[in-house]
């Protein structure tokens, strides 16, 4: 967190409510993604209707956190850790915009599932979910208590993500062919992992972002050598 | 070309140049830098400058920033021994330009400040000399006489200050008939007629208006392909702009020095944070 007070009190307001958008955003992304998931694995279309509609006031935060970054860089002119802090503020709002996206989407497959019989291949969801939402969470922690370390273990995690979705997929497609009649219902799970798996990599976009607020340290696009 | 310059004043300065021994670098290869080490500077009992070692690289623009009263100006004035003018000084320590020390007897101040030219804050065209006549009378204190030299050099120096369309017309006015930014731009091309290796700026724009301003920093930009340029500013957004590395002082210490960009973007020591980003005390 900020250390120490500016000069310029107005700064440090300027600067925290900017912060606290990015926060607020990042709530009701996380909450609109629980309901997307529990309407799903309830079968409760009240939950996803909802999560649905918190889409538009994420939409709202993101323009508004726009606004702000571009006036507090107009009239503050901030350099060093006071500038990293607003372009990466600025940088984790479509993250977290995509990731409200992507819980719209579950949410309207899960109503599409929740008109049919339950699928018992609906459980292969639940780790995946677990997966990615631990990752989103970490990822806004590590960039509200800016920490490295919990930033570089969230980019980490996002192979196994990819490992898991990977896995859903080949099994749903197992049943697909063997399974013709619930085709759809398969498909709508195999989208379903796959905009987990995008919520895994804006959650590691986002983690990139704290570690350059935090230690002005680009870790974007860096190989990783993977032991065979 | 038109000689739009005076006559030439009482020659008794003329011989000057030729009497006196230029320094010259202890070793060609050396860099166009000054390489400070362990100065420490003092006015009476006051420590201004304390152990301050720093390289200057050449044809570069290099900022120094700091509070006030943090020997930032007095850093600055000693890299052409300008400070000596204040009573009771007192140096340690030492400043190279080329390799050759500054401060050795057997320098003149006098070449080290033609060598290394210097732009205050506030323009200080003479009052009773012409535009022409501001920018020439280096040369001739120096004893130079040859009119078509002078008006050639005239010429060169206000087009290096970007100054040149704008008075060639004008050159028999008054220097003080000029704008701010006009003055500001004449002091400079006054500076660079005697052919100086480094120019020294003090907060050289910070009486003019955001056009000045930008005109100055245009210039400078410009002149770093052929001088090496130092400047004390309090503007950060312009030593951000202006310059390829930043050195911040604190109470008379070098606190940190690098490129702009590091300085600017993630700085190795708190103070300089703290101070650039609007933190300090």
């Amino acid at each position: 967190m900020i250390a120490s007070k500016h000069i310029l009190g107005s700064f440090d307001e300027a600067l925290g409510s900017l912060r606290n958008n990015v926060l607020m955003m990042a709530g009701l992304a996380e909450r609109s993604l629980d309901r997307a998931i529990k309407g799903l694995l309830q079968r409760d279309d009240n939950l996803c209707t909802t999560a649905i509609a918190d889409d538009e006031e994420i939409d709202q935060l993101e323009k508004q956190i726009d606004k702000d970054g571009v006036d507090l860089l107009i009239r503050f002119q901030p350099v060093a850790s006071d500038l990293r802090r607003v372009i990466s503020a600025m940088k984790l709002s479509p993250n977290i915009e995509r990731v409200g996206d992507q819980a719209t989407n579950i949410a309207r497959r899960a109503r599409k599932l929740n008109k049919h019989a339950p699928l018992p291949e609906i459980e292969l969801i639940v780790p995946i979910q677990a997966c990615a939402m631990a990752m989103f969470k970490d990822a806004i922690d590590a960039f509200v208590r800016e920490d490295v370390e919990l930033a570089r273990a969230v980019v980490a995690r996002d192979m196994e993500l990819d490992d898991m979705n990977r896995s859903a997929n080949r099994r749903l497609t197992e049943r697909m062919v063997n399974d013709p009649d619930q085709l759809r219902g398969y498909l709508n799970l195999i989208f379903i992992s796959r905009c987990l798996e995008r919520v895994g990599d804006h959650a590691t976009n986002i983690a990139e972002d704290a570690v350059y607020a935090a230690a002005a340290e680009d870790i974007r696009h860096q190989t990783v050598a993977v032991s065979t | 070309m038109v000689n739009l310059i005076m006559p030439a004043p009482d020659p008794v300065v003329l011989e000057a140049r030729e009497r006196t021994v230029e320094p010259e670098p202890d070793n060609e290869s050396s860099p166009l830098t000054f390489e400070v080490k362990n100065l420490s500077i003092w006015y009476g009992e006051k420590r201004a400058i304390d152990n301050v070692t720093m390289d200057i690289p050449s044809n570069a623009v290099t900022s120094i920033i700091g509070p006030s009263g943090c020997g930032k100006s007095t850093f600055l004035r000693s890299l052409n021994r300008m400070h000596e003018l204040v009573p009771r000084t007192r140096l340690e320590g030492s400043v190279r330009l080329l390799g050759q020390d500054l401060y050795s007897a057997s320098v003149d101040p006098a070449i080290v400040r033609r060598r290394v030219g210097m732009v205050f804050q506030k323009s200080n065209p003479f009052p009773t000399m012409s535009i022409g006549e501001n920018v020439i009378i280096g040369l001739r204190l120096n004893g130079i006489r040859d009119q078509r030299f002078l008006n050639e050099r005239l010429e060169e120096s206000l087009r290096m200050a970007a100054l040149w369309d704008e008075v060639k017309d004008d050159l028999r006015k008054p220097g003080t008939s000029l704008s701010g930014g006009q003055q500001q731009r004449l002091c400079i091309a006054r500076a660079l007629a005697v052919e100086p290796e480094v120019v020294l700026m003090d907060e050289p724009c910070s009486a003019l208006d955001p056009i000045a301003t930008a005109k100055i920093e245009g210039l400078i930009h410009e002149l770093k392909a052929k001088y090496t340029i130092v400047i004390v500013t309090h503007n950060m957004q312009q030593a951000g702009r202006v310059s390829d590395y930043t050195a911040f002082f604190y109470l008379g210490r070098l606190i940190e020095f690098g490129t702009t960009n590091k300085i600017f973007s993630n700085p190795t020591q708190k103070q300089t944070e703290d101070y650039i980003t609007g933190r300090f005390g």
